[in-house]
């Protein structure tokens, strides 16, 4: 199946965004990112299983852009994440934090964090996602909340 | 609050802003920032789909060049125009009459690691590169020079492996489906080496 570019940019343009931003930790790039993941999906002609295979798709590719993105030459004017977190209209301070914390862990906790509590991806499917094996993705989304819990502590909860 | 609805509360403020273009397949013609990393070692890796003609010829002189495009194995007159920092366009009177466009750009990896724009002999030289073509009716083809190479059917495990000649050089080139391609002079570079 294939969806057009308009109805997907609609559904997941944000989703992409926040992925590529999570890894990107830059606006400018993470934009690119969503960009170019559009202009793949639109070159590639690929048929699809589902509506679910689209997206995962999307995001795979949002997030081996965004690797690519910080590997190269190609970088914007980087604006520090401090300065574009001010920017940004947090509806706490903990979320605020929470955010600042999650940004600063290394990133391969932080994409899996990502995918699992903002996508509700299960391991299975983030193993799938990143390419890498479940056991992995649990050695990562276990270390990455030890993290998360020794910075934050009563405000994150201890969870499997 | 669970830690997944404060996690979504927190990243709820990541919005893209409405400032991204739409306009896909424009830019898909255009790929402008097409990242396409030459290596010192030869090794050209391509990630993106759509992007460059090849190029074999070029009159010297200026900032603008015209040059002798190969567009899908076809040949015809093109414009390159080269704008210093890495980047090239090129417009060439396409088959409806109206102008193509093409853009693209790349970077070396020197020895240690660091980046640096491509020059525009440079650039001009990976013009040269086959590119891979998957189209709608579902075949996949390669393009290089004036040779047109249907691979569909040779795909195993979504890789394929063509040889491809042009006078007296050979290219070897590893085609991972959907997914980019590198071409090396010396051998195919495994699958896993790239995108």
């Amino acid at each position: 199946m294939r969806q057009s570019v308009q109805e997907l940019f609609e559904r997941y343009q944000n989703n992409l965004y926040a992925a590529a931003f999570n890894i990107c930790k830059n606006a400018e790039d993470a934009k690119d990112v969503v960009q170019d993941t559009f202009i793949q999906y639109y070159s590639l002609k690929k048929e699809f299983d589902s509506e679910q295979h689209i997206r995962a798709w999307l995001l795979r590719v949002a997030i081996n852009k965004a690797k690519n993105a910080n590997r190269t030459f190609w970088r914007k004017n980087k604006v520090p994440l401090e300065e574009y977190m001010e920017t940004l209209t947090f509806e706490t301070p903990e979320s605020e934090e929470l955010f600042e914390t999650v940004m600063n862990l290394p990133e391969k906790y932080r994409i899996v964090i990502h995918l699992f509590y903002y996508e509700d991806y299960t391991v299975r499917e983030i193993a799938d996602i990143l390419k890498i094996s479940e056991s992995n993705v649990k050695v990562r989304l276990s270390r990455g909340r030890v993290l998360l819990k020794e910075k934050l502590q009563e405000e994150w909860e201890d969870d499997e | 609050m669970t830690n997944r609805d404060k996690y979504k509360q927190a990243f709820s403020v990541l919005q893209s802003s409405g400032e991204i273009s739409l306009e896909v397949e424009r830019m898909a013609i255009m790929n402008k920032r097409a990242k396409m990393r030459t290596a010192a070692a030869a090794v050209a890796c391509v990630v993106l789909a759509g992007g460059s003609g090849i190029v074999y010829a070029a009159d010297i002189g200026g900032i603008q060049r015209t040059i002798q495009l190969w567009i899908n194995g076809d040949q015809t007159t093109a414009n390159f125009e080269y704008d210093g920092e890495g980047t090239y366009h090129i417009t060439y009177p396409s088959e409806d009459g109206e102008t193509g466009e093409i853009g693209g750009g790349g970077v070396a990896l020197e020895d240690d690691g660091t980046e640096r724009p491509l020059t525009e002999e440079e650039l001009l030289e990976t013009l040269n590169d086959p590119e891979v073509e998957y189209k709608d009716d579902g075949t996949v083809w390669v393009y290089y020079y004036d040779q047109k190479i249907e691979i569909t059917d040779l795909f195993e495990d979504g890789v394929c492996y063509v040889k491809l000649t042009h006078e007296d050089e050979t290219l070897y080139m590893t085609v991972k489906y959907q997914a980019g391609y590198c071409i090396s002079p010396h051998k195919y570079e495994s699958p896993d080496t790239f995108n």
